[in-house]
């Protein structure tokens, strides 16, 4: 274990992170991060009995963004709920949404008829019993998944190699982005590599309770990725929850070998592409366009320490504005939202950005996070996009795939 | 590469001042935090001097700045650049749609949680009692539930000071109705006011229970927006004036200062960085080229004009110190401190006396800029705003937000300006 996710006594109980947790502004049960956390986790070390009140963490990081004396708050909630979940027991829902890969996998082969057996009223009954809540649109899988339709592109040839870490969410339910983020790159001439033997970076298991399980997917993942990262490769998770696994929660979590080198060559992929830019790299052929975006900044991605890179590249293309929203954590939080004991939590979170979406007249909203695109879509009933898709057909129909 | 006119290093009061000054000079300004900032939970009152060095209560600071030492961040910068500061926050707060109250002639006394009254510069409207003289009747409010306040303390202590004596006390008692969960805060009540419901809630129980005409003294409660909609909806359903206790954190005033300020830089483009903390520098021929951050993933360098530096001092993690010595954290700059340890402290943390380590800080030219042991700008396009500036002791002078504002506005100006 990292010794930064012992130092409790780096919290100095000044309450900022409980000025600004979005869940205890949402829900009165749940004591705050600092009370929830390092408080806490005095008693948990002395024996206390545990603390049920973790389960209201979303793992969301605004603690962490927001501490003035850099405590990984979410992250000593996490391993603690972990431990407090080995001695009290999972529900078999939690277990579900933590094995979201495995369901894919199972689903996959069968789509669309997995679709129409999610969606059908026997099985949302059943959904309902085992306590998955019953108003959650569930994400639908896509009829191929990337890695089927990458298989099958021919890229142009590049001398500038990106390893792209996929992630489920792009794998199984929104391919079109991964393949847009392999468009934009090549278009910039780069050609991507997605290497064999990467799973799920494990983060629905670190926020279900399953840290074995989940350090057991880091270290496959980072001996998949090492020997690019070794090789000076840039790798990039165009999710930023993956993303953030990738360069800070392994490191922080497990004590993986390798872990470092991988965190130092990992990109978000917005980030990536703005890097391009600064450094002249960046094809600007951008056919002029007109439209209006509003952007909203993932919690996973705020937390990265990168800003906001897509309100720099997508408000620079011709005709095109984008109004970043501010507006603070949508809610869903990944699997956390789908639980019907905390439906209502995500979606009282979330107010404040559905608010603001709703009083806006835009074309789209923009966000890096598939979670965040689905509770945005659902909360207001508008077109979320991954900015990438917007970068892509800005540049078509020249740099056609 | 990343370019910027200015980078600011620091998101509490004096970064995000000295962020919306050089963004009005004209400057693309990127912002570096390191946290949220102790303004999120703090009283956001503009304390610029409430004490003088002699430990007087000042009645006007416009005239006891004069008073001020040359080494003091006020007397290095002079009144008319106190005055230009004030009037810009004024002005940029009153833009907002959340205008403060105050000028540098007279001080405000502030009635507090603790019974006490705190001085204090410029203050939100909310907090002000200028016309509630006339009021015979003070009502001081409580909430079911709200942690550690007791309205019995603040007419116990308030009923003796000046203002409030002989006023005839009395307390009411509102109920928000939360369910079960954890003690309420006040930032717990006044987002129950930011709602439709829960302000047409506390209007119906405030008319039942608040004689006409009275002063109603509450908690920080009302909101946790800056636009005053919470207190104008409930003075205008009860009739009464309705006064904000400066209170313990989260003080929620401070928490309407920093929404309001994020909210200006972001519509002037100002590029936050969160979780971006500075940790050293890129420095040749007495220029600052980059600032180095030390992101969990890697180090990065951002490239500027000109910055300045909002760490704050030994408690915002500005300095580092060793026994006998102690620097700047980012450049490395040394300061001017006893080799004897003891001598930096009084041994009684609680002593009436000023502690030595409180004025320990960076030496710094007219320009805020540092200077070496020649008196000379050691690095002439990095500003220096806020605790980290030698000559003042906020804690005995109540001038740390009015430090703040006025360093924070001349360093982001200069920065600004001299972008070419």
């Amino acid at each position: 274990m990292n010794k930064n996710c012992c130092d409790i006594d780096a919290c100095t109980a000044c309450s900022t992170c409980a000025a600004l947790c979005p869940v205890a502004a949402a829900v009165r049960e749940f004591p705050g991060p600092k009370l929830a956390g390092p408080a806490a986790e005095r008693f948990r070390r002395a024996g206390a009995r545990d603390d049920a009140a973790l389960a209201y963490c979303t793992n969301c990081k605004t603690c962490e963004i927001t501490c003035p004396s850099g405590v990984p708050v979410a992250a000593i909630n996490m391993r603690a709920r972990a431990e407090h979940q080995k001695k009290h027991g999972r529900k078999l829902r939690d277990w579900l949404l933590a094995h979201g890969e495995h369901m894919a996998k199972l689903a996959l082969p069968a789509q669309p008829l997995a679709d129409l057996g999610m969606d059908n009223p026997v099985t949302r009954q059943v959904l309902k019993a085992i306590g998955i809540a019953a108003g959650r649109p569930l994400p639908k899988y896509a009829r191929r998944s990337f890695l089927r339709q990458f298989g099958k592109l021919r890229q142009q040839p590049c001398a500038d190699k990106i390893v792209f870490f996929p992630g489920c969410f792009t794998n199984y339910n929104a391919p079109e982005v991964g393949l847009d983020l392999v468009a934009v790159l090549q278009a910039n001439g780069h050609e991507v590599v997605v290497p064999k033997g990467l799973n799920c970076c494990g983060l629905p298991l670190v926020t279900g309770g399953y840290l074995e399980e989940a350090e057991a997917a880091a270290k496959r993942n980072i001996a998949v990725l090492a020997p690019y990262a070794a090789a000076g490769v840039p790798i990039l998770a165009a999710c930023p929850s993956c993303g953030l696994m990738l360069k800070q929660d392994y490191r922080e979590l497990f004590a993986a070998d390798g872990a470092a080198e991988v965190a130092a060559k990992t990109y978000d992929a917005m980030e990536f592409l703005l890097e391009l830019r600064d450094a002249g790299r960046l094809n600007t052929a951008f056919k002029p366009g007109k439209a209006r975006y509003l952007y909203h900044a993932p919690c996973h991605l705020r937390a990265q320490g990168i800003g906001r890179p897509t309100l720099e590249l997508i408000g620079a293309l011709p005709g095109v504005t984008v109004a970043d929203l501010d507006a603070g954590c949508c809610g869903i939080a990944g699997s956390y939202g789908f639980k019907d004991d905390r439906y209502e939590i995500s979606m009282a979170i979330g107010q404040e950005l559905f608010a603001r979406i709703k009083a806006e007249q835009a074309d789209a909203v923009l966000t890096d996070c598939g979670t965040c695109r689905l509770q945005i879509a659902h909360g207001t009933g508008a077109k979320a996009l991954h900015p990438v898709s917007v970068l892509r057909k800005a540049y078509e129909p020249a740099y056609k795939l | 590469m990343n370019n910027y006119d200015v980078i600011v290093v620091g998101a509490g009061l004096s970064g995000l001042i000295a962020a919306a000054a050089a963004t009005a000079a004209g400057a693309k300004v990127m912002l570096a935090a390191k946290g949220a900032g102790t303004l999120t939970i703090g009283s956001g009152t503009i304390d610029l001097l409430g004490y003088d060095n002699a430990g007087r209560p000042v009645a006007a600071p416009a005239a006891a700045l004069a008073a001020l030492p040359a080494d003091h961040p006020y007397g290095k910068l002079g009144l008319p650049a106190v005055q230009a500061a004030a009037d810009f926050f004024l002005a940029l707060c009153a833009a907002a749609g959340y205008p403060y109250c105050g000028t540098l002639a007279a001080n405000r006394w502030l009635p507090t949680a603790a019974g006490t009254l705190k001085p204090a510069c410029l203050v939100p409207a909310t907090m002000d009692l200028a016309g509630t003289e006339d009021a015979a009747h003070v009502v001081v409010l409580a909430f079911a539930g709200l942690r550690d306040y007791r309205p019995e303390m603040v007419i116990e202590g308030l009923s003796r000071r000046p203002g409030f004596r002989g006023k005839h006390f009395s307390t009411a008692v509102v109920d928000a109705g939360f369910g079960p969960g954890r003690d309420a805060t006040a930032l717990d009540l006044a987002r129950w006011l930011d709602s439709d419901a829960g302000r047409r809630e506390c209007a119906e129980q405030l008319k039942k229970r608040l004689p006409p005409g009275c002063l109603v003294l509450l908690p920080p409660v009302l909101g946790t927006r800056p636009d005053y909609q919470a207190w104008r909806d409930l003075e205008a359903a009860t009739g009464c004036r309705l006064v904000e206790l400066a209170g313990i954190p989260p003080a929620v005033t401070g928490f309407r200062l920093r929404a309001l300020f994020l909210a200006h830089l972001r519509r002037q483009g100002v590029a936050i960085h969160e979780q971006a903390p500075v940790t050293g520098a890129v420095v040749a021929n007495g220029r600052c080229l980059a600032v180095v951050t030390g992101q969990p993933d890697r180090r990065r360098e951002y490239r500027a004009g000109a910055f300045v530096i909002a760490t704050g001092g030994f408690l915002g993690g500005g300095f580092e110190s060793a026994p006998g010595a102690a620097c700047e954290s980012i450049f490395g700059l040394p300061l001017d401190v006893p080799a004897d340890q003891l001598a930096w402290s009084e041994p009684r943390l609680l002593a009436a006396r000023p502690q030595p380590f409180a004025r320990f800080g960076l030496e710094t030219d007219q320009d805020l800029r540092p200077i070496g042991a020649d008196g000379r700008a050691a690095l002439a396009n990095v500003h220096f705003a806020g605790p980290n500036l030698a000559g003042y002791d906020y804690s005995c002078e109540k001038s740390g937000n009015g430090v703040a504002l006025v360093s924070g506005y001349h360093a982001g100006t200069a920065a600004g300006e001299g972008r070419a």
